[in-house]
């Protein structure tokens, strides 16, 4: 890593940390009692868990029926929440690996978390293709494999199947990578236990000793997981974009789907990381490594991949109309002026307009916009899936089969149900392991801690400004 | 040597580049079929390939500042020249836009009145595919660029003469490139459409734009990293290092390989739907251009990324060099493949229409040149290229080659990956 630091970047960790302060910083919430603020939280997060597995059990001992799905929208809230959370789990992933090749420091400050937040992300994404296929308990005719039955092979032509390979594939690599992150972190906390509690750690840390071969070990991993993730985090929203893509579908046959689910995953992958991060610095007083610095910088990416799917929005309203092809040209009609009208409205203010608002410094440094905007940011997300699925089946083919689409309780419920497991694994997570990676906050402390760089470190070293020399 | 000029012997290789395309362009004017189709061609093809290569190195420029990055400061300089060529670039295409007019080609079936007038789907996109959205939609976005290029060129050389400690140019420079972002993002589209997808006028595709946009990123990448190369040759550049050499060869195979994944996204899905309208772009490709469809894979793609996959040959300048020559040439072929295809089939119906017995439909297969480029295209675009370097070299020569005050400075310097 280069050690030569350009005076106009901003430290990243502040307070003038050693390495001993930012191990008891990180790792102490996960040594205290639970605080209230947590308590409370975890019991609404687990009530959610608890109604989702209620609407869980009526689906299956009731059937799909008791959703409001009919002959024409077969795909309706499941698939809409299936897309929003896969692309929520994008965030993790691209932090942790292309933002590594980009050599973007402050990444750091986040990637633990939002890695985390992938993983369980990912998780709630995978419950509706599942329950969506109503007979729950054959979930797995989904593998391929020779079976008794006939035997009757999936479709490898089905964009849904590349699906299940994707994200199966995705999650695997995923999980590997932030628990290979955590190995260490993990040992700093045994490191500090006692009694069963570290043996608990040690466990979980394989044994980890610190060693020069551990870490050489530990970095070839990293790399190699690091250059498997990139392609993949990219492949797992062009795959879900084929879902729809691939089909003939006026609204969802177009090119510009791969590139632009990818960039909106991301854009709402940001946004769940800030409304957890947001929280999580405030509530873990976190505040000195997760800076406004880092707030900022996702505010950027925010704006910027807002930006990119807003020209994807308009091109794709450009181009039905240049396509010269009627049933394009209605169906896009239809998604701004028809009966979902403010579905589209929803999506086009809360991706394209309202993230515009962070072209004010101020702003996006500004935690409560912050927060505010992010909440924007993945309704507007929820709102984009519902209008590519919901307002195209609502009106597709035939005119006597059109119709107005509401989802039922149950829908809703699974939906909520599945913030709430969201929130609660977020939160067992934020009491069991560092939320910051601390090892790798530690190996840029010389080169982002405000008492090396950045307006302070001024005062320290007045010889040659802030650029430090090792 | 921090001040580049450019020596008599290169002058001579360049000018007689710029000869040998002007020469290329007569004989293909002078051999052609009656509305001068393979020279009108060849003529847009060019400028609108090293045009583009000005655009995206603004575009890149631009992104670069805005992310705060700090490694690519000592090549810097190559960017902002190269950004420059919009100002040559926008002649190149005012040529095209009085051809037009003046009735001089027949390189767009939507410009010919007498089509649209019996081809209902050109009536409907005429209130965008018309002569005055493409001249005063080239000229004011061209113009926008031209501004944006300008102005950060003249801030960072404000900044090596007049530069504060508070980097306020630096800062000034941040902003014009965070504002031209959007903007470039918006406009290239729309530009990309009007310029290169309206070729196959009835044809239409939403990921087209990002896909020329990223063939012309790659293309600058590749000729940058050759000036480079050139340019250490002769003992300029010291600073820079293997380090930003490895860099910039991370850039070419990564967009290689995203210049891939669109090229299969727009392709696969097309094949799969198997929409008549569409696929007709790919399945006149693949039945008469075999050599273009394929040849443009295999260049872009295949070789890129098996010789870049390692890590030492994006440190060595053999490899690199050589693999820049690949995708340089391989996204002129590219382009070439966007624009032939469509424009000869144009000229064949404009052609039969003008001969209304002797009609031939269904062609026979495609001449050279645009079949496959053949010698007179090679010749005119080493005379572009030439007359690109030309005025690129001369702007890099205007300017220190490393700017000494640059806010990055230390860190290009030092820089490790």
């Amino acid at each position: 890593m280069s050690a030569a630091v350009s005076p106009i970047r901003e430290p990243l960790i502040q307070g003038s940390k050693t390495y001993h302060q930012i191990t008891e910083d990180i790792c102490s919430p996960t040594e205290r009692t639970p605080s209230m603020t947590w308590i409370i939280a975890f019991m609404v997060a687990s009530a959610g868990l608890a109604l989702y597995v209620f609407c869980l059990a009526w689906t299956i001992w009731v059937g799909i029926g008791s959703w409001n799905l009919n002959r024409t929208i077969g795909w309706g809230w499941d698939i809409t929440n299936f897309v929003w959370w896969i692309g929520i789990g994008h965030a993790g992933t691209l932090i942790s690996a292309i933002l590594l090749l980009f050599r973007q420091r402050w990444r750091t400050g986040v990637n633990r978390a939002a890695e985390a937040m992938t993983i369980f992300a990912v998780m709630c994404a995978g419950q509706f293709p599942l329950i969506h296929m109503g007979r729950l308990w054959l979930g797995f005719f989904i593998f391929p494999y020779p079976n008794t039955r006939g035997p009757l092979w999936v479709n490898f032509n089905s964009p849904l199947l590349w699906d299940v390979f994707a994200i199966s594939t995705y999650f695997t690599v995923s999980l590997l990578f932030w628990y290979t992150g955590l190995v260490p972190d993990l040992a700093t906390v045994r490191d500090r236990a006692k009694g069963l509690r570290r043996k608990i750690y040690n466990y979980m840390s394989f044994g980890w000793t610190g060693a020069a071969k551990h870490w050489q070990r530990f970095e070839s991993l990293s790399l190699v997981l690091a250059g498997l993730s990139t392609p993949l985090v990219l492949s797992v929203h062009t795959i879900v974009s084929f879902d729809f893509a691939t089909s003939v579908i006026p609204g969802w046959h177009t090119t510009i789907f791969p590139p632009y689910f990818v960039a909106g995953a991301i854009f709402s992958g940001f946004a769940m990381v800030q409304t957890l991060m947001v929280m999580t610095r405030k509530v873990l007083n976190l505040e000195q490594y997760v800076t406004l610095e880092h707030i900022e910088s996702m505010n950027k990416v925010i704006l910027l991949t807002g930006t990119i799917v807003g020209v994807a929005y308009l091109t794709e309203l450009f181009v039905a109309w240049y396509s010269g092809y009627i049933y394009e040209q209605f169906a896009f009609y239809n998604r701004v002026m028809g009966p979902y009208w403010w579905s589209y409205v929803g999506m086009m203010s809360c991706n394209l307009l309202s993230p515009q608002i962070f072209w004010f410094k101020k702003i996006r440094r500004s935690v409560f916009w912050t927060f505010v905007m992010s909440i924007f940011v993945n309704i507007g997300m929820w709102f984009e899936r519902f209008v590519i699925i919901g307002t195209t089946l609502a009106r597709d083919y035939l005119p006597s089969s059109w119709s107005y689409y509401v989802p039922s309780w149950v829908e809703i419920g699974l939906f909520v149900g599945t913030l709430g497991l969201f929130f609660t694994l977020y939160l067992i997570f934020s009491r069991v392991a560092p939320v910051v990676a601390v090892a790798e906050v530690k190996q840029i402390l010389k080169v982002a801690g405000d008492q090396y760089t950045g307006p302070n470190a001024h005062k320290a070293h007045h010889a040659k400004g802030a650029g430090v020399h090792h | 040597m921090n001040q580049y000029q450019i020596d008599g012997k290169l002058k001579t290789v360049l000018l007689g580049m710029m000869g040998l395309g002007l020469l290329c362009l007569i004989l293909t004017f002078a051999y052609d079929d009656a509305l001068h189709t393979r020279f009108w061609s060849n003529y847009l093809h060019n400028a609108v390939f090293f045009t583009g290569i000005g655009f995206v190195s603004l575009f890149v420029m631009a992104a670069f500042t805005t992310a705060w990055a700090g490694w690519y400061t000592v090549v810097k300089r190559v960017f902002e020249a190269y950004s420059l060529f919009l100002i040559p670039g926008l002649i190149l295409m005012l040529v095209v836009i009085v051809g037009m007019w003046g009735g001089l080609h027949h390189l767009y079936h939507w410009a010919d009145d007498k089509a649209v007038a019996a081809d209902p789907i050109l009536q409907g996109k005429s209130s965008f595919l018309n002569k005055n959205w493409y001249t005063f939609g080239t000229l004011i976005i061209m113009g926008i660029w031209i501004f944006f290029a300008n102005k950060l060129r003249t801030l960072s050389v404000e900044e090596d003469m007049s530069g504060t400690p508070d980097y306020n140019h630096h800062k000034r420079m941040r902003i014009w490139a965070a504002a031209f972002l959007p903007i470039g993002g918006f406009t290239s589209a729309a530009i990309v459409w009007q310029w290169v997808m309206s070729v196959d006028a009835h044809w239409y595709s939403t990921l087209y734009a990002w896909y020329a946009t990223v063939s012309w990123f790659v293309s600058a990448l590749a000729l940058i990293i050759l000036t480079i190369a050139y340019l250490k040759s002769k003992g300029y550049l010291e600073e820079v290092t293997v380090e930003h050499l490895h860099d910039l060869g991370k850039y070419l195979f990564a967009f290689s390989v995203f210049w891939a994944y669109l090229w299969f996204s727009q392709y696969m899905l097309i094949w799969y739907a198997n929409i008549g309208e569409e696929t007709v772009y790919f399945r006149e490709r693949i039945d008469n251009y075999p050599v273009l469809f394929y040849g443009n894979l295999l260049l872009n793609f295949v070789l890129p990324f098996l010789i870049l996959m390692r890590n030492d040959t994006k440190r060595k300048y053999g490899t690199l060099i050589f693999v820049s020559l690949v995708v340089l040439f391989g996204h002129w072929f590219d382009f070439f493949q966007m624009i032939k295809p469509g424009v000869l089939h144009t000229a064949h119906e404009a052609l039969a229409h003008g001969a209304e017995e002797g009609a031939h439909h269904g062609h026979a297969s495609a001449p050279i040149g645009f079949l496959i480029p053949g010698l007179l295209e090679i010749g005119t675009m080493l005379g572009f290229l030439g007359g690109f370097l030309y005025f690129v070299l001369n702007r890099l020569s205007k300017a220190a080659l490393v700017p000494k005050n640059d806010p990055y400075l230390e860190e290009s310097l030092h820089h490790h990956t």
